[in-house]
């Protein structure tokens, strides 16, 4: 069943159009991540779903009505801020029962649900404290306490783990994640991570300019991103990009001379329609797809900048001829310590082919 | 329109207590006539201000009140609120309240007691002969210069201790590291007040300096209490606003050249702070 | 080392006669009120055996309860009325912005810079008409809304944070209530410093009571401690005793208030 669903809206600041005609649809207990890098729009669409920002044109539907011009409180959402937004005045049993009491709901039954949400988070020492007197984490959870009590359709998070150092993250991460299985709700959570959007995300929104460049599961994206952006955004280390020509092109695949490495060729399988001999185009090796010398494969040698090991993988930060950067993820490469330059095989099943406008070609 | 809605009330009380009698004002300022006799007048109230002696002397006391009084006033401020913000002084607490004490008075109490404090063979004269500072006493409210003198200094007296509130707000606000970093890099203390303190404090400075020049120009309560309404001795106290006050209530009321008066004022705020802008503005340009 | 003590030795003592130099005339209108005029004039600065005097002599010519209750109505109706629709404004300006409320507000500060002589007889003639002369009516209208109060509240709300606001919307509040619930008590230290502000200009109004109020019995205890102060030989023992009176009201506010004093200034400042 649909839960949430987005056509063509739009959104302006004045003549600045900021969302440019974005369609989705989230199913009912889908965790949904948009991502992308910042200023690309992804608070501006979640405060529209919200109900925080007027939507400029399109339809916004949350479980099966229209809501465009619904007040905030009565679509059924509730909302985790990124500086947690708690009322300072008040302690967390009164944040978290605020809404209910302006709902008109009675005192028993919001004692009820404030417990109930409070056991679900461990909040239950905290309910009598004021927001100054907890840690980062505390607030956090206590912004989610507050959300659950409302027993939403749909939570919407923006960016909420932002504010909290590097181990603490990942530890909400994983609360969020066990969060979403035993309750059981749609969730729309925002974050320009790509790797909290990996690692929460059922279904990845990657966001450019204020529009969609990819909708997809994450491994999905992982294995087969649309454009050289997704590409690009998805993964980490990066996928690398290296400049290139075709020189043959035929049925089934395309040759393509990599521009300044000793004349290395990589034959890629396409399926579709290929690009015209002397086309500009680029091709994409991901970090960890790189293969020892002699593995099979074009093979380029690249001048090695900084390696860094980690015990169990190393990163070799590299040069190539033609001024590229790019980096090489190795499993057991101590016997590279040392080394000026590296000769590493490119696999042809495992790369990736762009247009010179960004567009995969397969 | 929820957003006019909040504003609405004060619109409304602005309008019809501010905006409304300044137009009114403004109108009446070209008109001429004693009591509520008037007719058009034009340009008859300026040119009878460059001919009115008491206006010009008026005008004259009210600038120098102003050209003394702001300066001192907001460098003393400043001064004692680099000292108070430093974290490491003891007593913090009971100087700044000490120094704030002052605005606390209400403006008759703190007139009354200058009065009696200055009296001729008051308090302050007896204490500056002893100290050997003055060999006889001092006319403190009988004569031009020094009545002037005392004006300046009561005003100071009130006012210092509330623009150093500000400037100690704004100064907590400055991070920190900022100065310690400066320590590390050798710069001196001076030059820390110089270059990092007073940049960063500038636009309240300007927002002090502004307020203070508009309340100076429009001085009258103390004036008129120092000397019970005259702007004495021999007018040597009578500012712009006391000389409205008189022109309307005192003589035989001539509404539309007071109005006028008041409009010589509004032009001299303008003017000032238009020039108050203008160096902050230059400073951070060069 | 010792040239940092040197300087350190410095602050302390200019600090300290400017604390002095504050404090003094507190402690001179005091000692005052023990002493008689005559004492006060040569300078007498311990304390007096003329307090009863003073005091009696005082409650004779003033009608003192009636007069300080005037003083109090008006300050405080003032007060609550000016912190209200201020801060309303302030915060309408600021939370709801257009080009056309921006170019407003920039236009009432260009108000400011208007003496209030300028507007002092049409606001006269306008209250006679009214028939409100030497009512209290009259004194508080006009010093309802200060476009000072608002300037500061609107100065004081940009940095209330806004997610505050967005989530009290989608826990179901209206903007009043938000103003009212979360506003209100996220601000009381600028309400606190916005008070000791609005509460002392109130209570030492002076130029448009002196023109409004009319009788006696109206008058407030600034007027009429002026009006003392005017008299050909006044009596400085009954008007220090009067002026303690009159003083203490703004110094209770004060130093109730105080601490919340700073902290509202900063966020002013901000
Ligand atoms: N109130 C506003 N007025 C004008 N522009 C805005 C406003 N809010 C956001 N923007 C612009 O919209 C774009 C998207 O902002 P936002 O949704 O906050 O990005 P993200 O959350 O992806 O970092 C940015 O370029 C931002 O500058
Ligand atoms: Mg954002």
């Amino acid at each position: 069943m649909s839960s949430l669903k987005l056509t063509d809206v739009h959104k302006s600041y004045g003549k600045l159009e900021v969302i440019k005609g974005v369609d989705l649809e989230i199913q009912s207990k889908e965790f949904v991540v948009f991502v992308g890098p910042s200023g690309c729009g992804k608070s501006t669409l979640l405060r529209m779903i919200a109900g925080l920002e007027h939507i400029t044109s399109g339809d916004l539907e949350i479980g099966g009505v229209r809501m465009n011009d619904v007040d905030p409180s009565k679509r059924g959402i509730a909302m985790v801020f990124q500086s947690y937004a708690l009322y300072p005045h008040m302690t967390v049993r009164e944040n978290m029962g605020f809404a209910l009491r302006f709902a008109g709901v009675a005192k028993d039954q919001i004692a009820k649900q404030v417990n109930e949400a409070a056991r679900i988070l461990a909040l239950e020492p905290l309910l009598d404290r004021l927001p100054k007197e907890l840690s980062g984490g505390q607030r956090q959870r206590v912004a989610i306490g507050r959300a659950i009590v409302r027993n939403p359709q749909v939570f919407l998070f923006d960016e909420p783990l932002s504010n909290l150092d590097a181990e603490l993250r990942v530890h909400m991460r994983i609360e969020i994640a066990r969060l979403h299985k035993e309750l059981q709700t749609t969730i729309i959570y925002v974050t320009h991570d790509q790797v909290e959007a990996m690692t929460l995300a059922d279904t990845i929104v990657v966001l450019r300019d204020g529009i969609i460049e990819q909708v997809g599961k994450p491994l999905d994206l992982y294995d087969n991103p649309a454009n050289l952006f997704v590409a690009g955004f998805i993964g980490s280390p990066k996928m690398n990009f290296m400049a290139g020509v075709v020189t043959a092109s035929g049925h089934g695949g395309v040759t393509v001379e990599l521009t300044n490495q000793g004349k290395a060729h990589v034959v890629l399988p396409l399926s579709g329609p290929a690009p015209a001999v002397g086309a500009a185009v680029t091709v994409g090796v991901r970090p960890e797809h790189f293969g020892l010398a002699g593995s099979g494969g074009p093979e380029i040698t690249v001048a090695i900048d900084v390696a860094e090991h980690l015990g169990s993988t190393s990163y070799i930060y590299a040069n190539t001829k033609s001024g590229e950067q790019i980096i090489i993820e190795r499993e057991e490469s101590r016997h590279e310590l040392g080394h000026e330059s590296i000769t590493v095989a490119i696999d042809p099943a495992k790369t990736f082919l762009f247009s010179a406008a960004g567009e995969r070609l397969r | 329109m929820t957003g006019w809605a909040f504003i609405a009330p004060a619109l409304i009380l602005l309008g019809l207590f501010m905006i409304y009698p300044i137009v009114w004002s403004l109108w009446m300022s070209f008109q001429v006539g004693k009591g509520m006799n008037l007719s058009f007048g034009g340009f008859a109230n300026i040119l009878r201000l460059t001919k009115d002696a008491v206006f010009i002397r008026a005008l004259g006391n009210t600038f120098t009140f102003f050209i003394f009084q702001v300066p001192i006033m907001i460098v003393l401020a400043l001064l004692f609120a680099v000292a108070l913000n430093d974290a490491t002084l003891k007593f913090r607490g009971f100087f700044r309240t000490a120094i704030f004490l002052p605005c606390a008075t209400s403006l008759i109490a703190y007139s009354t007691v200058f009065k009696s404090m200055f009296a001729i063979d008051g308090v302050v004269n007896q204490t500056l002969m002893e100290l050997h500072l003055i060999t006889a006493p001092i006319s403190w409210l009988g004569d031009p210069f020094w009545a002037k003198v005392l004006i300046i200094m009561a005003i100071t007296w009130r006012w210092t201790g509330y623009n150093m509130i500000f400037y100690l707000a704004a100064m907590q606000n400055i991070d920190r590291s900022i100065y310690e970093a400066a320590r590390i890099d050798g710069v001196p203390a001076w030059a820390r007040f110089r270059y990092l303190t007073i940049p960063m404090l500038k636009p309240v400075i300007l927002f002090t300096t502004v307020i203070s020049t508009i309340g100076t120009l429009q001085l009258f309560d103390e004036v008129y209490n120092f000397s019970a309404g005259s702007g004495g001795p021999s007018d040597s106290t009578l500012t712009l606003s006391l000389y409205i006050y008189n022109l309307t209530f005192k003589f035989m009321p001539s509404f539309g050249y007071s109005a006028t008066v008041s409009w010589v004022i509004v032009v001299l705020v303008g003017i000032l702070s238009f020039l108050q802008f203008l160096v902050a503005r230059d400073r951070r340009t060069s | 080392m010792t040239f940092a003590m040197l300087r350190r030795g410095i602050v302390y003592v200019l600090l300290s006669l400017a604390a002095f130099v504050s404090v003094f005339p507190f402690y001179w209108m005091v000692v005052g009120a023990t002493n008689t005029s005559a004492e006060i004039i040569k300078g007498k600065t311990s304390l007096g055996s003329a307090l009863i005097t003073n005091a009696t002599a005082f409650f004779t010519q003033v009608d003192a309860l009636r007069i300080f209750w005037n003083s109090g109505v008006i300050a405080v109706v003032a007060t609550a009325l000016t912190l209200l629709v201020s801060s309303l404004a302030g915060y309408g300006f600021e939370m709801f912005r257009s080009r056309l409320r921006e170019k407003l507000f920039g236009f009432l500060l260009l108000l400011l810079s208007i003496p209030f002589a300028a507007m002092m007889v049409p606001l006269f003639v306008m209250f006679s008409q009214a028939k409100l002369v030497n009512t209290f009516t009259a004194v508080i209208l006009p010093t309802i809304a200060s476009i000072f109060i608002i300037f500061y509240f609107r100065q004081a709300t940009k940095a209330f944070p806004r997610e505050l606001r967005d989530a009290a919307k989608i826990d179901g509040l209206k903007e009043w209530q938000i103003f009212l619930y979360v506003y209100l008590p996220v601000m009381r230290s600028t309400y606190a410093a916005a008070t000791i502000i609005v509460f002392m200009a109130n209570w030492n109004n002076y130029l448009w009571p002196l023109v409004v109020l009319q009788t006696a019995e109206n008058k407030t205890i600034t007027l009429i401690l002026s009006g003392l102060t005017a008299a050909y030989t006044p009596d400085y023992g009954l008007i220090l005793f009067g002026t303690v009176l009159a003083t203490l009201p703004t110094l209770i506010i004060f130093f109730l208030l105080q601490r919340r004093f700073v902290e509202g200034m900063l966020g002013a400042v901000k």
